[in-house]
Protein backbone atom coordinates (compact mmCIF):
# COMPACT_ATOMS: atom_id res chain seq x y z
CA UNK A 1 0.00 0.00 0.00
CA UNK A 2 2.80 2.13 0.90
CA UNK A 3 4.64 1.92 -1.72
CA UNK A 4 1.81 2.64 -4.32
CA UNK A 5 1.46 5.32 -3.17
CA UNK A 6 5.24 6.68 -3.20
CA UNK A 7 4.81 5.31 -6.52
CA UNK A 8 1.45 7.94 -7.08
CA UNK A 9 3.29 10.73 -5.33
CA UNK A 10 6.65 9.99 -7.79
CA UNK A 11 3.79 10.23 -10.75
CA UNK A 12 2.62 13.42 -9.74
CA UNK A 13 6.07 14.99 -9.22
CA UNK A 14 6.83 13.88 -12.48
CA UNK A 15 3.47 15.58 -13.65
CA UNK A 16 4.83 19.07 -12.24
CA UNK A 17 8.23 18.66 -13.89
CA UNK A 18 6.63 17.90 -17.58
CA UNK A 19 4.18 21.09 -17.05
CA UNK A 20 7.66 23.36 -16.03
CA UNK A 21 9.45 21.58 -19.37
CA UNK A 22 6.70 23.17 -21.41
CA UNK A 23 6.92 26.33 -20.05
CA UNK A 24 10.45 26.84 -19.25
CA UNK A 25 11.64 28.10 -22.46
CA UNK A 26 9.41 30.99 -22.45
CA UNK A 27 10.11 31.29 -18.58
CA UNK A 28 13.58 31.40 -18.73
CA UNK A 29 13.64 33.60 -21.88
CA UNK A 30 15.82 30.85 -24.50
CA UNK A 31 12.76 31.28 -26.59
CA UNK A 32 12.84 34.42 -28.76
CA UNK A 33 9.45 36.20 -28.72
CA UNK A 34 9.43 36.47 -32.35
CA UNK A 35 9.98 33.95 -34.71
CA UNK A 36 9.89 30.06 -34.88
CA UNK A 37 10.35 27.63 -32.02
CA UNK A 38 13.79 27.11 -31.80
CA UNK A 39 15.50 23.54 -31.21
CA UNK A 40 16.01 23.72 -27.70
CA UNK A 41 12.19 25.04 -27.26
CA UNK A 42 10.73 22.09 -29.25
CA UNK A 43 12.44 19.43 -27.62
CA UNK A 44 11.75 20.77 -23.88
CA UNK A 45 8.18 21.34 -25.00
CA UNK A 46 7.63 17.76 -26.19
CA UNK A 47 9.35 15.94 -23.83
CA UNK A 48 7.67 17.78 -20.93
CA UNK A 49 4.62 16.96 -22.48
CA UNK A 50 5.44 13.49 -22.49
CA UNK A 51 6.21 13.61 -19.30
CA UNK A 52 3.21 15.45 -18.28
CA UNK A 53 1.41 12.64 -19.98
CA UNK A 54 3.30 9.68 -17.87
CA UNK A 55 2.56 11.29 -15.02
CA UNK A 56 -0.87 11.48 -15.38
CA UNK A 57 -0.87 8.14 -16.42
CA UNK A 58 0.92 7.00 -13.29
CA UNK A 59 -1.12 8.69 -10.80
CA UNK A 60 -4.45 7.36 -11.54
CA UNK A 61 -2.87 4.02 -12.26
CA UNK A 62 -1.47 4.02 -8.64
CA UNK A 63 -4.33 5.76 -7.50
CA UNK A 64 -6.74 2.84 -8.74
CA UNK A 65 -4.90 0.51 -7.54
CA UNK A 66 -4.82 2.09 -4.01
CA UNK A 67 -8.24 2.31 -4.21
CA UNK A 68 -8.66 -1.71 -5.34
CA UNK A 69 -6.41 -2.27 -2.49
CA UNK A 70 -8.74 -0.75 0.25
CA UNK A 71 -11.80 -2.42 -1.36
CA UNK A 72 -10.26 -6.19 -1.34
CA UNK A 73 -9.61 -4.96 2.00
CA UNK A 74 -12.88 -3.74 2.98
CA UNK A 75 -11.96 -0.71 3.92
CA UNK A 76 -14.10 1.16 1.30
CA UNK A 77 -17.45 0.39 0.17
CA UNK A 78 -18.46 0.68 -3.43
CA UNK A 79 -21.68 2.64 -3.82
CA UNK A 80 -23.54 0.59 -6.20
CA UNK A 81 -25.13 2.08 -8.76
CA UNK A 82 -28.78 2.07 -8.42
CA UNK A 83 -30.58 1.71 -11.69
CA UNK A 84 -32.58 4.21 -12.82
CA UNK A 85 -35.99 3.66 -12.60
CA UNK A 86 -37.68 3.63 -15.71
CA UNK A 87 -40.49 5.63 -16.63
CA UNK A 88 -43.20 4.07 -16.44
CA UNK A 89 -45.62 2.74 -19.24
CA UNK A 90 -48.33 5.57 -19.76
CA UNK A 91 -51.90 3.65 -19.02
CA UNK A 92 -53.04 2.35 -21.65
CA UNK A 93 -56.77 4.08 -22.66
CA UNK A 94 -59.96 1.88 -22.32
CA UNK A 95 -60.54 0.14 -25.66
CA UNK A 96 -63.27 1.80 -26.86
CA UNK A 97 -65.37 -0.95 -28.31
CA UNK A 98 -66.61 0.14 -31.02
CA UNK A 99 -70.10 -1.81 -31.41
CA UNK A 100 -70.78 0.60 -27.91
CA UNK A 101 -70.10 3.84 -29.40
CA UNK A 102 -71.86 2.66 -32.62
CA UNK A 103 -74.94 2.09 -30.16
CA UNK A 104 -74.89 4.98 -28.39
CA UNK A 105 -74.81 7.52 -31.66
CA UNK A 106 -77.63 5.31 -32.82
CA UNK A 107 -79.49 6.00 -29.17
CA UNK A 108 -78.35 9.35 -29.39
CA UNK A 109 -80.25 9.54 -33.05
CA UNK A 110 -82.95 8.06 -32.46
CA UNK A 111 -85.22 10.55 -30.96
CA UNK A 112 -84.04 13.20 -34.33
CA UNK A 113 -84.31 10.19 -37.02
CA UNK A 114 -88.09 9.90 -35.44
CA UNK A 115 -88.35 13.61 -35.47
CA UNK A 116 -87.73 13.65 -39.07
CA UNK A 117 -89.93 10.56 -40.19
CA UNK A 118 -92.76 12.35 -38.29
CA UNK A 119 -92.17 15.57 -40.06
CA UNK A 120 -92.24 14.03 -43.52
CA UNK A 121 -94.92 12.01 -42.90
CA UNK A 122 -97.02 14.92 -42.07
CA UNK A 123 -96.14 17.27 -45.37
CA UNK A 124 -99.46 16.22 -46.98
CA UNK A 125 -101.39 17.06 -43.63
CA UNK A 126 -103.07 20.27 -42.96
CA UNK A 127 -100.67 21.92 -41.02
CA UNK A 128 -102.03 24.31 -37.92
CA UNK A 129 -100.88 27.95 -37.21
CA UNK A 130 -99.04 27.95 -40.77
CA UNK A 131 -96.62 25.90 -39.38
CA UNK A 132 -94.31 24.32 -42.19
CA UNK A 133 -92.62 20.84 -42.16
CA UNK A 134 -89.03 21.14 -41.54
CA UNK A 135 -87.88 19.56 -44.84
CA UNK A 136 -90.44 22.06 -46.57
CA UNK A 137 -88.87 24.94 -44.65
CA UNK A 138 -85.76 23.78 -45.91
CA UNK A 139 -86.24 23.66 -49.62
CA UNK A 140 -87.75 26.92 -49.53
CA UNK A 141 -84.57 28.29 -48.57
CA UNK B 1 -2.55 -4.76 -13.01
CA UNK B 2 -3.29 -1.20 -12.25
CA UNK B 3 0.01 -0.87 -10.39
CA UNK B 4 2.17 -2.32 -13.49
CA UNK B 5 0.83 0.37 -15.74
CA UNK B 6 1.79 2.69 -12.82
CA UNK B 7 5.39 0.83 -12.49
CA UNK B 8 5.65 0.84 -16.76
CA UNK B 9 4.92 4.92 -16.41
CA UNK B 10 7.77 5.02 -13.95
CA UNK B 11 10.03 3.34 -15.79
CA UNK B 12 9.17 5.60 -19.05
CA UNK B 13 9.86 8.45 -16.58
CA UNK B 14 13.05 7.05 -16.03
CA UNK B 15 14.26 6.72 -19.59
CA UNK B 16 12.57 9.86 -20.72
CA UNK B 17 14.70 12.06 -17.94
CA UNK B 18 17.89 10.40 -19.13
CA UNK B 19 17.02 11.72 -22.38
CA UNK B 20 16.96 15.28 -20.58
CA UNK B 21 20.40 14.24 -19.63
CA UNK B 22 21.50 13.68 -22.73
CA UNK B 23 19.00 16.03 -25.06
CA UNK B 24 21.15 19.36 -25.13
CA UNK B 25 23.96 17.32 -26.60
CA UNK B 26 22.23 14.72 -28.91
CA UNK B 27 19.98 17.67 -30.06
CA UNK B 28 22.81 20.13 -30.40
CA UNK B 29 21.75 23.41 -28.70
CA UNK B 30 24.63 23.39 -26.34
CA UNK B 31 27.73 24.03 -28.38
CA UNK B 32 30.76 22.03 -27.43
CA UNK B 33 32.98 24.08 -24.87
CA UNK B 34 30.68 26.75 -24.27
CA UNK B 35 29.90 27.64 -21.11
CA UNK B 36 26.02 25.66 -20.59
CA UNK B 37 23.26 27.56 -21.90
CA UNK B 38 20.17 28.70 -19.43
CA UNK B 39 18.24 25.25 -21.64
CA UNK B 40 21.03 22.45 -20.77
CA UNK B 41 20.97 23.65 -17.21
CA UNK B 42 17.33 22.96 -17.45
CA UNK B 43 17.50 20.08 -19.31
CA UNK B 44 20.17 18.81 -16.73
CA UNK B 45 18.52 19.55 -13.32
CA UNK B 46 15.19 18.32 -14.57
CA UNK B 47 16.63 14.96 -16.16
CA UNK B 48 18.48 14.04 -13.45
CA UNK B 49 15.88 14.85 -10.87
CA UNK B 50 13.21 12.67 -12.82
CA UNK B 51 15.80 9.86 -13.74
CA UNK B 52 17.04 9.86 -9.92
CA UNK B 53 13.46 10.01 -8.46
CA UNK B 54 11.81 7.87 -10.48
CA UNK B 55 14.97 5.43 -10.33
CA UNK B 56 14.69 4.97 -6.18
CA UNK B 57 10.76 4.82 -6.35
CA UNK B 58 11.20 1.70 -8.77
CA UNK B 59 13.62 0.32 -6.54
CA UNK B 60 11.90 0.61 -3.26
CA UNK B 61 8.64 -0.81 -5.10
CA UNK B 62 10.89 -3.67 -5.94
CA UNK B 63 12.69 -3.96 -2.22
CA UNK B 64 8.85 -3.53 -0.38
CA UNK B 65 7.63 -6.73 -3.41
CA UNK B 66 10.30 -8.74 -2.23
CA UNK B 67 10.38 -8.19 1.46
CA UNK B 68 6.66 -9.19 1.54
CA UNK B 69 7.37 -11.83 -0.98
CA UNK B 70 9.59 -13.17 1.98
CA UNK B 71 7.21 -12.55 4.55
CA UNK B 72 4.57 -15.02 2.95
CA UNK B 73 7.90 -17.32 2.82
CA UNK B 74 8.15 -17.17 6.28
CA UNK B 75 4.56 -17.85 7.63
CA UNK B 76 4.20 -20.55 4.98
CA UNK B 77 7.29 -22.00 6.45
CA UNK B 78 6.15 -21.87 10.31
Amino acid sequence: MIRKFVGAVAAALALMAGLWLMIAPFALGTQPESGDWIGATRSEFFTGLGVAVLGVVGVAAFVASIHEELVARGLVTVRERRPRPEPRPAPEPAPVAPQSSSAELATLLAPLVEALREDLNRTGEHRQNGTTTLVGAEDDR
Amino acid sequence: MKAKMGLTALFLIFLVGLWLVVAPFAVGYQPRGAAYADATVNDLWVGGVLAGGSFVVLVAYAADALREITGRGRHSAD
